[in-house]
Parts: structure tokens; sequence; C-alpha cells
């Protein structure tokens, strides 16, 4: 789980309200959890992360973060609490598990977006 | 042995002063290399869990054991994780091991008010008939009984245990292995004798100062200012001394100013202050001449959780400023002379005593070294920082010694390993207690206690 305050730390806060409407392929999200739970602080962050989204990419594509969600519950590299997914991929690595790939470049690919 | 090095012109006490006093050149120092680095900790974040250090802790050791499993009971038998198991099933499982433990100190159900109890005071030993071992893998856990000696085991060890899974659901014993000695180091030891002096449990601060005398006899001794000319030639062989831990006394640890009104405890000062000041003066002393090695212990102002840090050399302004004094983890590894050192001030030992049915210092330090870990109790009953990338204690190579410090005896054991390794275990007794160090032969790696009392029929050895 991403703990609250990376996001708080590395984003600016520019924006005043929370979006209209968030798109629907994230409800699942781990993230959008974190939403509801820190809806009164982060309000303005979670507005601001969409936003710092888009220059890239309109959302993360949804099958992105399904993957990404499998690969922190996969019971083979670990717990994945506490540690960001980049961590855990390396530590992985480093145990000669082998994990899949794509995963890193993904993870390298949306490094401001843990 | 360490006497036997006096020079042979050297003359008495008891003769007339030479024109020309002799000096004895220190043997100099040559190929020290500090392999400390995994236990030095750079920003530490305490938000992560524990379990990351077990997970890795397993990961990391399992092929180790996979391979032992295999040369131990056969190329061809059935590795299995704890979901493959099939009932009546022969077959091998690596894991780590849980003892549950009826008197283990626990937190929570002290601080249940519905159980109403008095905290546990401190026991020396935990262990209790009742106590049961569990296997615990990444995602469950089974009961073990049979050929196992659930009273000497600890919690944390990683082993392979060979059996087959009952009906009841336990998994029935037949053989266990651990991971065994790891491969050896290359020797590249002196060819000369080179001694290295041990010493921990200095006791700095205590109310009674039997042990001062000691100290310094201990000090003039290795500065050479103490015997004639054939101890001082002996004491030129000493390259290094090694301080291992509770250089402070357990009577500078009181806590009591945390509990009396602030009105009564603004002017005292921490039983701490003063005995830092000693130390400072007596590594001041040591500094001068030989390069002294100073790693913390329980009582010693640093971190609590292993691996300790250095000690700030703040604390030491007269001794930092020379450069022979090296301020080091616990625990500690270095390269002396092609010689490799590993050891801690004993907090492993002792923890693993307590939970433990082994009572011998020694032979738990040989267990830790066939476990391929240095404190498997760590994170469950000792403090540990919580690692999440690697487990700095597994033991990756064979030292070629291998000690702890604050025993309560001075015990020495030359080890064999299957694959050539050759391991001295010294067990270093607390200097408070016994006024004994301990010295270190590199070239044939041999050990012999030194003893020094200010009273008494045991002289220098």
């Amino acid at each position: 789980m991403e703990q609250p305050r990376r996001i708080t730390d590395s984003f600016p806060r520019r924006l005043r309200r929370r979006g209209p409407g968030r798109p629907p392929g994230r409800l699942k999200d781990k993230k959008d959890k974190k939403d509801k739970k820190d809806k009164d602080q982060d309000k303005v962050q979670a507005k601001v992360r969409d936003c710092s989204c888009s220059p890239s990419q309109p959302s993360p594509d949804p099958a992105l973060l399904e993957m990404l969600r499998r690969f922190d519950l996969s019971w083979e590299y670990g717990p994945c609490s506490g540690i960001t997914r980049l961590q855990r991929w390396e530590r992985a690595q480093e145990l000669g598990l082998s994990p899949p790939g794509p995963i890193r470049d993904a993870l390298l690919e949306h490094r401001d977006n843990p | 042995m360490f006497s036997e090095q006096a020079a042979p012109t050297a003359q008495g006490l008891l003769a007339p002063p030479s024109a020309e006093p002799p000096t004895f050149p220190r043997v100099p120092v040559s190929g020290y290399s500090d392999c400390s680095q995994p236990f030095q900790l750079g920003e530490r974040s305490f938000s992560r869990q524990y379990a990351h250090i077990y997970a890795v802790r397993l990961a990391g050791m399992r092929p180790g054991l996979e391979r032992c499993a295999r040369k131990q009971w056969g190329n061809d038998i059935a590795l299995r994780k704890l979901s493959e198991l099939q009932a009546g099933e022969k077959c091998c499982v690596v894991g780590t091991l849980f003892k549950a433990m009826q008197l283990q100190p626990s937190i929570l159900q002290e601080i249940s008010e519905e159980h109403n109890l008095v905290p546990q005071p401190p026991l020396p030993k935990y262990i209790q008939p009742s106590d049961e071992l569990m296997l615990e893998d990444e995602l469950q856990r089974i009961k073990l009984e049979g050929a196992i000696d659930v009273q000497k085991l600890v919690t944390g060890t990683i082993v392979a245990v060979y059996g087959s899974e009952q009906d009841d659901g336990r998994f029935l014993v037949e053989d266990h292995c651990f991971a065994d000695l790891p491969p050896p180091l290359p020797w590249n030891g002196p060819s000369s004798d080179r001694f290295v002096l041990l010493a921990s449990g200095l006791g700095l601060g205590s109310v009674s100062g039997e042990a001062l005398l000691s100290t310094q006899l201990l000090v003039d001794v290795v500065t050479g200012q103490l015997g004639a000319e054939g101890e001082q030639s002996c004491a030129a062989h000493i390259t290094r001394v090694i301080l291992a831990g509770n250089l402070l006394s357990q009577n500078t640890q009181s806590r009591d100013t945390i509990n009396k009104a602030k009105y009564l405890t603004k002017k005292t000062q921490a039983a701490s202050v003063e005995a830092v000041k000693m130390l400072d003066e007596i590594l001041l002393q040591l500094c001068t001449s030989v390069p002294v090695d100073v790693m913390p212990g329980e009582f010693d102002p640093t971190n609590y959780t292993l691996p300790q840090q250095p000690l700030h050399r703040c604390m030491l302004p007269l001794a930092s400023t020379y450069t022979t004094l090296h301020l080091v983890t616990n625990p500690y590894q270095a390269n002396l002379d092609g010689v490799r050192f590993l050891g801690t001030s004993g907090q492993n030992i002792s923890d693993i005593f307590k939970y433990s049915s082994m009572d011998d210092y020694l032979e738990i330090l040989e267990w830790t070294l066939r476990a391929g870990h240095i404190s498997p109790t760590a994170p469950d009953t000792l403090g540990c920082y919580p690692f999440y990338k690697s487990d700095p204690f597994i033991l990756t190579e064979c030292p070629h010694v291998y000690f702890c410090g604050n025993a309560p005896h001075f015990q020495s054991k030359l080890l064999q390993g299957k694959e050539g390794q050759r391991v001295l275990l010294v067990t270093v007794p607390d200097f408070s207690a016994t006024q004994t160090a301990c010295l270190i032969n590199l070239r044939d790696l041999t050990c012999q206690p030194i003893t020094f009392s200010g009273f008494g029929a045991d002289s220098e050895d």
C-alpha cells in the first residue's frame, strides 16, 4: 500500500477542488481507496495527481494497474507493504526470483506515480 | 605462546638500568580492512514491518538449505512447500521455525486488563516442557513433532526438515538439517606471530572500582609500560585491541530520572557521562600505542536495536583525535592481516541462551555458525532494524575467528569444517567480573586467556 506521505510530499498544491468525475476504470484502484481515506486533506493532491498524469497519458492504463496489483499480491516476492513497488521488484531480482520485466519498465516509465 | 616471545637478551627487573634502554617497535600495521558495511545503516526508516526481514531471510537461505538437504538425504528427495504437502508423503520442507513459548514475555498479555497480570519478572530462561515448534514458510505454518529437539531450537532459525505429514495435520520429523558452515575464505594469515587482544565488558562507571586496577594493568601491558624488557617485547607483538562491547557498566543505565520529579533530577548528571569520560582517558592511553576497535554493547550509549551503530566520536574527544581509534558497529567484521574476524558483543548469544536449553555459550556460538545466521532470534525477542532488502546477519562466508563478548567464562575451540573451514570460536569473558582478556595468535589461530588481578595467586600469563 502506498504511504499517504509519498503522495503529499511530491505534489504541490495547485488547484482547489477535486475533478468533476473520475474515470470509471480506476474506481477499484488502490489509489482511489487512498482518495476516499484522505478525502478532506488530499482533495487537492488527488486532483493534482490526475493532472500530473495527464500530460503523459490521459489516465494510467487499467490493464497496467491490474498487472501491478497482481504483482503486489503475488506471494513469491515477499510482503508488499511498506516499500515501493520498484524496491520490491529490485529485491526480487536480487534474490533471483525473476520478476517479470514489463513491470519494471512500467514502474520506471511512471516514476512519479508510485 | 605469548610469553615465549620474550627477547633472549632481555634483562629482568632486578638489573641496573642499562645505558641505552632498548626499544621494541610494535609490529607494523598491515592489511586491515573493515568489512562491516552491511551493518552500517544509512538513513533509517522504522515504518516498515518485520515481515520483510523474515521473507528475505527465508528466500536468501533457501537455496543453501536445499543444497544441504540434497547432500544429506539424497538427490531425489521431494522438496515441497507447505501448501503442496500430501498426507503420508515423505518430503523435505524448508522454512522458518517458530517456537510457541508459554513463558515468553508478551507485551500484549501484560497490558491486557482482562488478565489482570503483574508484569512478569525477567527470568534467566524462558523454556518450558510445554513449548511447541512450528515451521512456517511463505504462506502456511505447520506444527512439528518427532526427531527434533524442541527445547534447543529458537524462533527464527531457517531449517530443512525431512518427514511426512500426519493425518492430524502435524508434521512428523524424521531428520532435520541446518545451513551448515558457510563456504570457507582463503587463508592469508601472517607468517610470524601476531597477537590481537580481545576484551569485553570493561564495565566502567560501576559503583565498585575493583575492575579499574585490572583495566589499568591491561592498558599498561599493551602499551609496554609494565614488566621487564621480556614482557615489553612480548607486548610489541600485539597488533590490535578489540573491545567487544559493554564498555560502560549496567549501573550507568539507571532510569530513575524518568520516574522522579523534575526538581529532584535537574542538577544530576547521568551516570554514563562520568563513565564515558573515564573511557575516553583509557582509550587515549591505548590509542597512542596500538590500533583499537571499539564495539558498542548492550549498555553503551548507542541505539538498542541490532546492528548497533558505532559510538559517536564526539563522546570521546581526547581519543578520537588519533587515527588508531576505530569506532565500529556491533556485529563487527574485518580483515586483520588476512584473517577474517567476525563477532558481536554477546547480545545475540545471551538472547538465545534465554530461549533455548543450551547452557554453554561456546555451544550456542557454534550452533549459530552451523545454522548460518548470527542472531536468528533477531526481530522476535532481540531488537532489530527492519531490513527489507537483505538480511545482513546471514553468514555468507566463513570467518576465521568468530567471537562473542560478555560471556561468563573464557572458552575457545578450533572448529574444522567439511569443506576445509577452520574457525576459531572464542567466547570473550566479561572483564569487570573475571578480569580476563583473550590473546589470539593470528599465525596459527590459537587463543589464550590473560588475567589481570591486583591481588591473589594468579599472576599474568
